[in-house]
């Protein structure tokens, strides 16, 4: 086999796109996962360049690493379990996760569709970042679905995860929020996986409630944003 | 293992045929989550495989999403025109959001369940 057709099989593009990660998990790990050391925030571009360089299109890329991709899905739907581990406590707590919910889920998707749109970019755009606060599949289906650019929505979603796993801890200590219920669950809201994983080093419980509040406001806000689409 | 995937892939299916069949604007994906957690309170027992295979899954979120970031490729027009209000908004965005939540959840705490402990 030549080389222009080694380029061309799907397994040259799905070994460096694992490989490429997992040299940049590995560094991040070695930084104690600092929030700018986030394995996607490196690989990208590295693979960005890589495609460059071979003079490779984005349709070949993204159909040999269909495979990856494609364990999104189920990983979502796995997202059912931890709640349904958490349902004890979602029951103690049901009123203010509910109301915690409500409020993050809209505040999330006004502010950063009113934002935005004060810099006057189009309804793409806008469709794009209105997700921004639900875990990263979620947000690319999302803003597939309402005609923005999943691709986008994917890196915005990594950068407000990073945004604020970084500010919640001095942010909320300025606040004067102390229970570690409120503040892990707020993360979870505010900033999904990455949060949560920054919200496991400070307190089990602030992670426990992180996850689940992540898991809650993927389902609320694409629900919410279904209703919004219905109407405009 | 097999059965506990089976079970994934089966919500996915039917979520994305309820997607489809009935013009739910909500992800095929979403959809199915209900639906697993939904099954979950039908079919009440202990789930080992499941909840590893789901943990394996969920830890492994970041690097299923590269091929995706990768598509900014494409997408060098739309970012030199408005990289700027993106950070802006994402950035404020993401700070009120925390706010929010957090006084909302707290306040709520003392007001409706005083008893619990964390």
């Amino acid at each position: 086999m030549n080389e222009a057709a080694l380029l061309a099989t799907p397994l040259l593009w799905l070994t460096a796109t694992v490989g490429v990660f997992e040299l940049f998990d590995t560094l991040s790990k070695r930084f104690g996962r600092h929030p700018l050391c986030h394995p996607v925030l490196w690989s990208t571009p590295t693979l960005i360049a890589a495609l460059l360089a071979t003079g490779t299109s984005y349709a070949t890329y993204k159909a040999a690493t269909f495979p990856l991709s494609f364990l999104l899905g189920p990983a979502v739907v796995g997202l059912a379990v931890p709640i349904w581990a958490e349902r004890a406590r979602i029951r103690r707590l049901a009123m203010p996760i509910v109301l915690a919910l409500g409020a993050g889920a809209v505040t999330s998707i006004v502010s950063a569709v009113g934002v935005l749109a004060l810099f006057g970019a189009p309804r793409e755009m806008l469709a794009t970042i209105a997700p921004r606060a639900t875990t990263t599949p979620v947000a690319m289906a999302v803003a597939s679905q309402l005609g923005g650019v999943p691709a986008l929505a994917a890196v915005i979603v990594l950068f407000a995860g990073v945004v604020g796993a970084m500010v919640a801890t001095p942010l909320l200590n300025l606040l004067g929020v102390r229970d570690y219920r409120a503040r892990g669950f707020a993360v979870g809201i505010a900033a999904h996986g990455i949060g949560a994983a920054r919200a496991f080093q400070v307190d089990a419980t602030a992670g426990a409630l992180a996850s689940l509040g992540m898991a809650l406001n993927a389902v609320v806000t694409a629900a919410l944003l279904s209703v919004v689409a219905l109407m405009v | 293992m097999l059965r506990a995937i089976l079970l994934l892939l089966a919500c996915q299916l039917a979520g994305e045929i309820v997607h489809r069949q009935t013009g739910i604007s909500l992800p095929g994906a979403v959809i199915g989550m209900v639906l697993l957690l939904c099954w979950l309170a039908l079919v009440p027992r202990e789930r080992p495989t499941l909840t590893v295979v789901a943990a394996w899954l969920t830890a492994h979120l970041a690097v299923m999403f590269v091929p995706a970031a990768v598509g900014l490729i494409d997408e060098g027009t739309a970012l030199s025109r408005y990289g700027v209000g993106l950070f802006v908004a994402t950035v404020f965005s993401t700070l009120l959001t925390l706010v929010v939540t957090a006084l909302v959840f707290r306040w709520a705490l003392d007001r409706f369940a005083p008893g619990d402990e964390a």
